[in-house]
Order: C-alpha cells, then structure tokens, then sequence
C-alpha cells in the first residue's frame, strides 16, 4: 500500500544519505576500506533497526500526537501520518539538492507535530512529550560531547602522555572493549521485560569482561621492540630522574636547618650530575615512530566503535520511517485508534531493509565522498568521538527519544577537539546547526499540513 | 548529507611548515654569502643577496595567505595567538636574512686577522641554530598527534634546550669578536669599523629569533 511504500523510501533515504555521516570517519581514516564499511554497516543498520528501533518507532506513532482525538474519523489520522511521511520526503530531497544540512528526525517530528497542531488542534499534540524530545536535541549533543571529552582524555593521559605509548595502549585496550560491548548489552538486556535490572547490568559485565579477555589476548601477542637505547638506559629512568632533582631542590630551598644543608647540595650535585649523564645517553630521537603502533592498535577499537554507531543509528532512525507507518497501519488493519498497539516484528525488518538497499545502492557513494574529506580523524580521535556519539545515541534509544544522530556526531567530534586532539574545527557548523534546528520544524510543519490537504483531495 | 566533512576546517599547520621551509630556503643561500664575505668577493655577495631577497618575497607571500586564512571561527588545539607568534617569528628569520645580506652589500669587509676564525664559526653556528628550529617546526605533526605531551614532547623539549646552547656559544663568539675589533680597530676607517660590528650583531641576531622561536613552540607543551 501507498503508506509501505512511502515508509520504504524515507528508509531508502535515511540509508542512502545518514549512515555516510556514521561510517565516513572510519573511512577516511583508513580504519575501513569502502566495501568493509558498507558490509558492515548494512548488517549493523539491520540489526539496530530490527532489535533495538520498536522504542523510538513508538514515540513517533504514538507519542507525539494522541491519536484517540481522531476518533470520529481515522481516516484523517491515516492521512495525516501519511502526509507527514510524503512531506518528511520531499523536504529532504529538497535539502539534499540544495546541499542543505537537513535532520531527518527532526524533519519528521516536524511534520507530525505540523499535522497534529494544526489538523488535530493544539490538545492533539502531547505537549510533554515534545518538551522532552525537544530537551534531547540540546542535551543530546552536549552528552556525546562531554563523553567524548572523556574518552579523549583518558586516551591523552593514560596513552599519548604515557612513555611507552604502545605498552599503555596494550593496557588499555581491554578496558575499551570491555566499555563497548557492556554499552552494547545493556542496552540490549534491559531492553526485555523478563530480566531485573540487577540482572541485566551484571550479565553485561560479564559479556564486557568476555569479550576483554578475548582483546586482551589478541593485543598480547603484539609485540613490540622494547624502547631501550643500546647502553640499556630508558627514558623513563631520565624523566624520573629529573622528577627526583625537582623533588630535591624543593627540599634544599626550604630547609632552614645549617646541619643538613651541605649534606643535601651535596646529593643535589651528584644527583644533578647523574642527569644530565643520563639525559645525553638517552635519545627520545627514535623513539616517536611509536605514536603509529597506537593508532594501528585503535584501528580494531574505530572498527569496533563504527559498528556500535551504526548499530545505534539503525535503532534511533529506523523510527523515522517506520513510525508512522505502523501508526497508519494499526489504524487500518484493526479499524480503531488505540493507544496501546505495538510495533509488528516484520515492519522493523522492513524499515531495516529499506535501509540497507538505501546504503548499498547510494550510500556507499556519499561515504566514499566523505571519507576522502575527512582525513584527519586518526583512529584514536575516531574511536574517541565514535564512542561517544554511539553512546548518547544509544541511550536515547533506550528512553525512546528520537534524536539526530548527525548532531550527536558533531557534539562528539567537538568534544574530542576541546580535548586538544583535533586540527582545525569550523565553529561556524555550530551556527549552521542552530539555524537548520530553527527552520527545519516549521517547514516541515506547513509541509506536511499541505500534504495532508492534498491527500484528502485524492482520497476523499 | 556533507554535514560531517564540514565540519574540520583548513589546518593552518601543514601551511606553517611550507612557510618554514620557504625560509630554510632564504637561510640556505647564507653560506655561501658568508663565505663570499670572508672572500671580499663583491660581485658573488650581490648575487647572492638578490637571491635572498627572492626568496624573502615569496615567504611574505605565504605568511600572507595562512594569515587571511586563519578566521577566528575557526577552532584549533593551540592558542590563535600563539600560531601567529610562531609565524611572525619565522618571518622575522627570513627578514633578518634579508638584512644581513642587504648589510653585505654596503661595502668591503674588513676583518682583522685575529678575528677570521671567529668569524667563521660565528656564521656556521648561527645556520646551525636556525637548522635546529626548523627540526622543531618539523617535528609539529608529530606533537599534533601526541596530543603536545608525552615522550614527543620531552623529544622537542630536548630540541629546544639544544638551541638555547648554540644561542649561548654564539652569544660568547660575539662578545669576543666585538672585544678584539674595539681593541684592535684604532686603525681602521669608521665606516668600515661601523659595517664589522654592525654585522656581527645581525648575524647573532639570528641565533637569537631561533631560540626565541624554539621557546614558543617549547610554551605550547604539556610537561609534567
């Protein structure tokens, strides 16, 4: 039916235009080839989408409009959903022709509030609902941010800062994983009814354990050459050294007591000796070809953290096109509006697939671009921001609010560069956010209320 | 949607380093104006000179491209001011070159026997100065990726206190030198007195912008 077929486009769309903004990063930084990424994206798309996506999906049937005020007459709802859906469309091919930064989640929580607003009148709308939805699009962001910032940071100081970069990612490693797959598990264990949240967190840990001990042993058998100079001195005991002559004039300049004040320059001057000794014996000259071995470590974490976001991105978008639809379609099949019907099984899968045919058909064509724009996201700051991003989205999955995943990537790729990781970001992206945020919900609005108004003259 | 290529701007690094190396090309030809200087060979120092004065132009031309191109939307890792710092500083190289060279041309110079030897380490010592900055200005991607800390750090921080060594050796040089012209200059005329000591200190000069260069990129590290 006429509905299906919309659904399946906006599908089409969301993979052919959205997921780019997921998996590009991997791609230009090498951390995937092209045909990696979009396999990849497809099976975690489809699985985000058909495992996790009935929580947003309701949300959008459901949530934002009641639809018991249409009780007079369904038929009107049907068409406005399916308005809202044909309006969502044309306002994003319109964005798209004119290089426009359009959220699609944003673009349909628009035109259903835009049909029920002005179709429904103002109580159709669930106005508590949009205040949370509205405070997700600010917070979201914010959230994959400071995660980020977070990520950064522990990867800055444990790994970047640390004087054997290698040995401290080898260390490290596992705890990332383990960060990822217990995210991962969670969301998808506390999303069953059947198991008690203290059941749930303590299976994900033990999932996120599993699958540490398993990186672990894989990162173990990389072996390195050991960052000693040919006289068998490291530049850790230099640094220490220095750390120790600090420590010492300290003590020399506030002691007061005569007696021992000849005994410590005493030490102060052998130990001064020692390292400058030490120092010209070490040569941190080779020794920074070492920063490479760690990006190749997070090139398996950015693949790892990659799929988590299209994961993530297949749950929260799917909605988009799929939420309307199953409103329409409870509507139709049992010929009443109730507020209780869930999302069918194989509606999800059909939404998945639109995806996945909407990436392998023009998708990959739109990460290939991208990926070779974006060719300074290293594997580190990729996971870092990935992660992030990943997570935030994720758990607006959970609480069944429809965020832009777009948005939550940027939030997290600023997050990573006020960490200091970054090159070169354009803040004028902050305003050009701002204003799509200001245009889009009107637009689609009006869009979707004239929709709807044609339709009726089709059908009625 | 683009949304997310737009997202990173122009680094204004890898525009920093070519800016470097247009001056390592100026300091490049300084050799071989030394060595004409000490040879007294007029027609070689003009060359030469109009040569680095070449080179200077095209180095202004690319400070004044990363300049227009540095907005202030733009969000970087390191301070705007801090960039423009190290940017004037590296010009500031290429036009100190320019000013040695230009000095050269004045006239003949006239070095006292006891000073040649002098001299000579004082030219090599300031071009290796400079050759020691450049390496730090180099080594930048790799502080990019290290986020300024760690052992890439201790690495530049180790390159920075090498350049402060040189800038002392050539300061002791310079005092030495200008020591034996004021006592043993009585016999010369004043202009050519005035051109000895006048060149002396631009040539240390040079030694100095390094150091105060490696400094800069030196403030911008986290040590612990």
């Amino acid at each position: 039916m006429l509905t299906l077929v919309l659904g399946f486009y906006m599908a089409w769309n969301i993979g052919a235009n959205d997921v780019a903004n997921a998996m590009g990063t991997s791609v230009g930084s090498k951390a995937l080839s092209l045909r990696r990424a979009v396999f990849l994206a497809a099976i975690f798309e489809f699985a985000g989408a058909f495992f996790l996506g009935a929580n947003v999906s309701e949300t959008i049937q459901k949530g934002i409009i009641d639809p018991t005020i249409f009780q007079s007459d369904p038929m009107i709802f049907v068409l406005g959903m399916m308005g809202s859906l044909l309006a969502t469309g044309a306002a994003l091919q319109l964005a798209s022709y004119f290089g426009l930064p359009v959220s699609t989640t944003h673009a349909i929580v628009g035109a259903v509030l835009g049909f029920g607003a002005c179709i429904g009148g103002i109580d159709a709308v669930n106005w508590r609902e949009l205040g949370w939805i509205a405070s997700s699009w600010i917070l979201s962001p914010l959230l994959s941010g400071v995660l980020s910032y977070a990520i950064f940071s522990i990867i800055q100081r444990k790994i970047l800062f640390a004087l054997d970069p290698i040995e401290s990612t080898q260390k490290m490693a596992p705890f990332f994983v383990f960060l990822c797959f217990t995210v991962v598990a969670l969301t998808l264990c506390s999303h069953r009814p059947d198991l008690s949240t203290k059941l749930a967190i303590g299976l994900s840990c033990l999932i996120g354990l599993a699958a540490a001990m398993a990186s672990r042993l894989v990162v173990q058998r990389i072996t390195t050459p050991s960052l000693q100079t040919a006289e068998g001195v490291t530049p850790y005991q230099a640094v220490s050294l220095e750390k120790a002559l600090h420590h010492l004039q300290r003590v020399h300049l506030s002691n007061r007591d005569a007696a021992y004040s000849s005994e410590i320059s005493n030490v102060l001057g052998h130990l001064q000796r020692l390292t400058d000794t030490v120092r010209k014996k070490t040569s941190f000259l080779y020794s920074t070809n070492r920063y490479q071995g760690v990006e190749k470590i997070f090139v398996a974490l950015q693949i790892l953290s990659a799929c988590l976001v299209a994961f993530a991105h297949g749950a929260n978008d799917v909605a988009n096109a799929i939420g309307p639809v199953a409103a329409v379609m409870s509507v139709l099949k049992n010929n009443t509006l109730s507020t209780q019907s869930a999302i069918p099984a194989w509606l999800l899968a059909i939404g998945g697939a639109g995806i996945v045919i909407g990436l392998a058909t023009w998708g990959w064509r739109v990460i290939e671009t991208v990926g070779k724009k974006i060719t300074e996201l290293t594997p580190t700051r990729g996971f870092s921001a990935e992660f992030g991003a990943a997570a935030t989205i994720l758990l607006a999955s959970k609480l069944g609010l429809p965020i832009s995943t777009t948005h939550a990537l940027i939030g997290a790729v600023f997050g990573v560069g006020m960490a200091r990781g970054l090159k070169a970001l354009n803040l004028q992206m902050l305003k050009e956010i701002l204003v799509s945020w200001i245009m889009t919900i009107p637009f689609c609005a009006l869009l979707s209320v004239l929709a709807f108004y044609l339709l009726k003259l089709c059908f009625m | 949607m683009l949304t997310i290529a737009k997202l990173f701007g122009k680094s204004p690094f890898a525009p920093l380093q070519t800016h470097m190396d247009k001056v390592a090309s100026c300091i490049g030809e300084l050799p071989a104006l030394f060595q004409a200087l000490v040879a007294q060979d007029m027609k070689a120092i003009e060359r030469v000179s109009q040569q680095i004065s070449r080179l200077e132009h095209e180095a202004d031309l690319t400070k004044n491209d990363i300049r227009t191109h540095l907005p202030r939307t733009l969000f970087l890792p390191v301070d705007h001011g801090e960039l423009l710092e190290i940017l004037s500083l590296q010009d500031s190289l290429a036009d100190q070159a320019e000013k040695i060279a230009e000095r050269s041309t004045m006239r003949k110079l006239q070095l006292l026997p006891e000073m040649r030897e002098d001299f000579s380490s004082l030219c090599t010592k300031v071009v290796e100065a400079f050759w020691l900055a450049h390496k730090v200005i180099k080594e930048l991607e790799e502080l990019l990726e290290s986020s300024f800390g760690g052992i890439e750090a201790q690495k530049v921080k180790g390159m920075v206190e090498q350049i402060a060594f040189h800038e002392y050796e050539t300061s002791q040089l310079q005092n030495h030198l200008i020591k034996c012209l004021y006592q043993g200059g009585d016999a010369m005329p004043y202009p050519a007195f005035h051109l000895c000591l006048s060149l002396i200190e631009e040539i240390g000069r040079l030694a100095c912008i390094s150091e105060e260069l490696g400094n800069r990129v030196r403030m911008l590290l986290e040590l612990k």
